[in-house]
């Protein structure tokens, strides 16, 4: 099992952040970033409007990195595409309580769980410091194989090979939800362009 | 409002493999058209404060619909069927559990 934790301040106010939480894989400008996202739909919302709690889940269909030749011999999905890629469905559910400011979203795999569960849990919060100005963005990406005996050697390697492709998404998507609250600041202060 | 699981054309296109899901291409417009009206009212009411009004709804029916007819993997319709008893929904807690949770 392999657990990741990191942090990051977004200097940015809390509101503004979780909206760019939310466009991060649907915004058009984001595409080439992400691009192994392939497709994002929303399969569930619930609005509380009493309390202010907004729940919500969607799909996120993920290409993997192309995965090795024995692998890809388990996996029909895999086989099929060129590269020996993939297509991983991950379910994201959120809740936002807009009341306590607070936003936590949780990502599970869908696929091949028979083999590996990959679960990231994240929060963003208000900073303690400066409350209305900065956020405070907290993960933690945990990686589990499936010892299936005879695949172990094989299912080591998929860990790492999916922890090295969480690693560099997570980067990614935080510079996508800095770009796009930049882009909301702008917006705000009228003077972005009217597009997306 | 449940459809009969339309299980019609699963062997017309060959090449599907790295393409976007059928759901992709049927519903995008519909999608587009939630999205644009879900961030608009997230940014400007939800995380502002002014959560009393679910002023996307017509638009998440229309969507969801759409899905709740071309949406073909089995696990992902589950969610989108009842999410709640789906053992990939998982429930974020912001507090200790002690809310039932949302109304529908």
């Amino acid at each position: 099992m392999v657990v990741y934790t990191q942090e990051h301040v977004y200097r940015h106010p809390w509101d503004r952040v979780t909206a760019a939480a939310w466009r991060k894989f649907t915004d058009p400008a984001s595409r080439t970033a992400l691009s192994h996202v392939a497709d994002v739909h929303t399969l569930h919302r619930s609005l509380d409007s009493d309390t202010g709690r907004l729940h919500a889940a969607r799909s996120i269909t993920v290409r993997s990195l192309p995965l090795p030749f024995i692998l890809r011999r388990l996996l029909p999905a895999a086989a099929a595409s060129p590269n020996g890629a993939a297509l991983c469905h991950c379910v994201e559910t959120s809740l936002v309580d807009a009341p306590r400011r607070a936003m936590d979203v949780v990502v599970r795999n869908v696929s091949l769980r028979g083999l590996i569960e990959v679960e990231e849990r994240a929060s963003y919060r208000p900073h303690p410091d400066r409350p209305d100005d900065w956020t405070q963005f907290r993960q933690e990406t945990t990686i589990r194989c499936r010892p299936l005996a005879a695949l172990a050697a094989v299912a080591e390697k998929v860990e790492n090979r999916c922890a090295e492709r969480f690693l560099q998404n997570s980067a990614k998507g935080r510079d996508v939800v800095e770009r796009i609250c930049r882009y909301l600041e702008a917006e705000a202060a009228g003077a972005a362009p009217s597009a997306i | 409002m449940v459809f009969g699981r339309s299980k019609s054309s699963s062997s017309t296109t060959p090449s599907s493999a790295s393409a976007p899901s059928k759901a992709a291409a049927a519903c995008s417009e519909l999608r587009a058209a939630y999205h644009e009206c879900f961030n608009r009212w997230y940014a400007d009411k939800f995380a502002k404060g002014q959560w009393q009004s679910d002023e996307c709804a017509d638009h998440w029916h229309k969507y969801r619909a759409c899905l709740e007819e071309h949406l073909e993997d089995k696990h992902l319709r589950q969610i989108l069927l009842d999410a709640e008893t789906s053992a990939f929904y998982a429930r974020p807690e912001a507090d200790p559990p002690s809310e039932q949770g949302a109304t529908k």
